[in-house]
């Protein structure tokens, strides 16, 4: 049964990041209106934000520790913040600073953070394999670490989590594979692309478990997250998990949606799995004051992060030769192939207007 | 000779912002000067981050083009006269 | 039907001009009106029009069976193209970004690339792959690559790289009309979209009625008697810009678009460097092992007497980093360019 503590975390979790990325939204435009110009302003790029998926972060990270592994796909925020990435260093990273978890060579889609084992690929599917491979490493040490690959529902149409799943049930690797239905892949939705509406189906090919949670509430992804974890953990090999959530903006910031059913966006809209959660805290007693110092303790940590990684420095431009390898070649500073004869230093600022 | 005729940005606004009042002009496609037939895109505009193709109200001559790409103007700016051809 | 390459002064003075994506679905349509066979796949292409506008309106005039999104599957549906292409039809497949390619390599290497020639000929390839090419708008080490010279390299595609409107629909024309499989890399900051803006220059006067631009005929942007410039993609529009700086201070730079990469146009690079004697390559992929390496050695084997000083501005071997001062450091900038032809003036 599910503790009142793990419930109250699930929703401190779920509220940070909801209201984390509704401070990005803040931030991203800044620069960029009337007209949307994607590489103005103080986070440039793609930014793909997670609203209404937040309980499938929160529902499986609860049961994880720092020494299982997670790999996120292009919509990191909730797996991040839920799997305790450093959420100062992590707001620096999206804004391009010096001091921001991958010194600002990642970005939004590519955070990584080796303290809690968290890694992102921004290719569809491509966190899989990865995470096999951290469930590879932790069983032939021994180790009862996990690993977890989140994805979204259209990325299991791809050879590599097909394959990743057969890898894993093959050698009974420790790895869940956590697949976030929002119903569609940019603009297609799922039943233009699958046949097969439940994509934890894909289980039973490989002959592994595989479930499927119809709505996306907290408590049944934290209990059948809970199974999946401990089975891994026991040594009985991977699941496949597949939890409806919704994808309550567009697929990045800046997507007009022209191809979206306005009664598709209400219903994502008025399924709030945050809401949910806070009905079943008070049928557990907690006080709807409980709720808002919950509330109010999540805004301030985000406001503290946000100001804290603005005053970051930028990473200064001979920065980009570093980190290419772990060991640097002897000659590299001096073969003329990297930083001899680079580019740059003219101190444009960004685009080509 | 008849008058020109205006392209007013508002009879190209998308039905679903009425509340919105600035446009941004992202590319014109014709000049002051090019001959255009009815209905040839003349520029395309952006409202709310949808993109919409302003159109030749008839054919004709461009006389002027009134707002500048990449600048932003207010619903019911007009943004192209067009002198139709005899 | 007009096959002849133009002009691109008498192309600018039509009276109507298009953006690169506009010029780029203009061929395609034209293609897909005269020709049943041809057909259109990817992501995102049938209801989004592309996420860079690549195919924008094909949907509503052509209908789901010859604009089709596909599922998330790369290598099956890129692959698929390659059959339906040995089937004899025309398909056109979308790859989003070219950095995409990894999870499909397979089949656009060992499959579109290579049937042709594995089958002693009695197999052709008439497909064109599409894809987005480029950085400069802080996407990071996975959405910014232009991987030019990656696929230059692997024998048995025709690569082209359009910078303008006009180029981007002649190109499109002679790609669908090739029986050779076609990778067609479009640079999203040229494709003139409203939401990641163009530098002036690719927005050019294109003709309503198709042309077809042959594949190997390099284009002098600027002719220029002091120092060769020799590139592609964005980097034309930088070079231009460069060119104009350097004009000011008496420096008179010659720029070439290579617009297409396989075949090579080898000879109009010669002819400049035997002209000026000084070449710059300058590239948005990465320097070694590439499209610069490439030029300089067709120009030290074809004019090494003339050849005085030679230099090149790629990425410098790094992935592409997602900071702007990090990005704009390892991608050649119109500085840059400027400040190597000086160089190598001196
Ligand atoms: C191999 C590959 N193909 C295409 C893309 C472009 N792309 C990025 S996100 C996306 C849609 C993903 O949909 P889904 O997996 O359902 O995740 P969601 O965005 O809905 O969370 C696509 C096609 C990519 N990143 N990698
Ligand atoms: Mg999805």
């Amino acid at each position: 049964m599910v503790s009142v503590t793990d419930l109250r975390t699930m929703y401190e979790q779920m509220v940070t990041a909801r209201h984390y990325e509704e401070r990005l939204v803040d931030e991203y435009l800044v620069g960029k209106q009337p007209a949307f110009d994607i590489s103005a302003g103080p986070i440039p790029g793609e930014l793909h934000l997670a609203a209404g998926h937040e309980a499938s972060g929160a529902g499986v990270c609860i049961h994880l520790r720092d020494d299982d592994t997670v790999t996120a796909p292009h919509r990191p925020h909730h797996i991040a913040i839920a799997k305790g990435v450093d959420l100062k260093r992590m707001t620096a990273e999206i804004f391009g600073r010096k001091t921001g978890l991958c010194r600002g060579k990642g970005g939004h889609m590519h955070l990584f953070d080796p303290d809690v084992n968290f890694a992102c690929s921004g290719i569809i599917a491509q966190g899989c394999p990865p995470a096999v491979g951290a469930a590879m490493a932790a069983k032939k040490r021994n180790t009862d670490a996990v690993a977890v690959a989140f994805l979204g529902e259209g990325a299991i149409d791809q050879g590599g989590f097909l394959e990743s799943l057969n890898l894993a049930a093959v050698h009974d690797l420790p790895v869940v594979f956590v697949v976030e239905d929002n119903d569609w892949a940019i603009s297609m939705p799922k039943d233009r692309v699958t046949d097969v509406q439940n994509g934890a189906q894909r289980a039973d090919g490989f002959d592994m478990p595989g479930v499927r949670i119809d709505s996306d509430d907290a408590m049944a992804v934290y209990e059948a997250a809970g199974e999946a974890v401990m089975r891994a953990r026991d040594g009985n090999g991977p699941t496949l998990i597949e939890v409806q959530v919704h994808r309550r903006m567009g697929h990045f910031m800046g997507d007009a949606e022209g191809y979206r059913p306005e009664a598709d966006i209400d219903r994502a809209k008025q399924r709030d799995s945050i809401e949910r959660l806070a009905e079943d805290l008070r049928s557990h007693g907690v006080t709807d004051d409980e709720l808002d110092e919950i509330r109010e303790r999540a805004h301030e940590r985000v406001e503290e992060v946000i100001s804290w990684a603005k005053e970051q420095p930028e990473p200064d431009p001979e920065e980009a030769y570093e980190n290419v390898f772990t060991n640097p070649p002897a000659q590299a500073a001096t073969d003329g192939g990297a930083a001899a004869d680079a580019p740059g230093d003219a101190g444009e600022t960004g685009g080509d207007n | 000779m008849t008058d020109a005729v205006d392209v007013n940005s508002a009879d190209s606004w998308p039905d679903d912002a009425d509340d919105v009042a600035e446009g941004y002009l992202a590319n014109w496609f014709v000049r002051e000067g090019s001959a255009v037939d009815e209905g040839e895109t003349l520029c395309e505009i952006q409202v709310e981050k949808v993109s919409i193709d302003v159109t030749a109200p008839t054919a004709g001559t461009v006389t002027e083009t009134l707002v500048g790409e990449g600048d932003d103007f207010a619903r019911g700016d007009v943004l192209a006269r067009v002198q139709p051809s005899a | 039907m007009a096959t002849e390459s133009r002009d691109y002064t008498e192309a600018t003075e039509t009276d109507r001009e298009l953006t690169m994506s506009r010029a780029m679905v203009e061929a395609i349509a034209w293609e897909m009106r005269e020709n049943e066979e041809v057909f259109y796949m990817g992501e995102d292409v049938a209801d989004y029009g592309g996420i860079f506008s690549s195919t924008t309106g094909l949907l509503d005039e052509f209908g789901r069976d010859r604009v089709m999104d596909v599922p998330i599957s790369e290598t099956a549906y890129l692959g698929a193209a390659v059959g339906a292409a040995q089937a004899g039809m025309r398909p056109i497949a979308e790859l989003m970004f070219v950095d995409f390619f990894g999870v499909a390599m397979d089949q656009i290497y060992n499959n579109m690339a290579k049937n042709t020639y594995m089958s002693g000929g009695s197999f052709s390839v008439p497909m064109v792959l599409t894809t987005a090419v480029g950085g400069t708008y802080n996407d990071a080490g996975q959405h910014s690559q232009t991987l030019y010279g990656t696929f230059a390299h692997l024998p048995g595609m025709k690569v082209v790289v359009p910078s303008t409107a006009y180029d981007a629909k002649g190109l499109m024309h002679s790609a669908i009309r090739d029986d050779d499989p076609v990778v067609y890399m479009f640079h999203k900051r040229l494709m003139g979209l409203g939401w990641m803006p163009s530098p002036p220059g690719p927005k050019t006067g294109v003709p309503k009625e198709d042309y077809t631009i042959p594949f190997g005929e390099a284009d002098v942007k600027r002719p220029g008697d002091d120092v060769t410039v020799v590139t592609l993609g964005l980097h034309v529009h930088r070079a231009m810009e460069a060119a104009e700086q350097l004009d000011d201070d008496g420096i008179d730079a010659e720029v070439i678009d290579l617009r297409t990469l396989v075949p090579l146009d080898t000879e109009t690079v010669l002819d400049s460097v035997r002209k000026t004697g000084k070449l710059l390559v300058v590239d948005e992929d990465y320097q070694s092992f590439g499209v610069t390496g490439e030029i300089v050695a067709r120009a030290a084997e074809g004019a090494l007497d003339d050849l005085s000083a030679v230099k090149r501005l790629a990425i410098p071997d790094v992935p592409i980093p997602y900071a702007r001062s990090l990005e704009d450091e390892v991608n050649p900038g119109t500085d840059d360019i400027a400040a190597a032809v000086r160089e190598l003036h001196e």
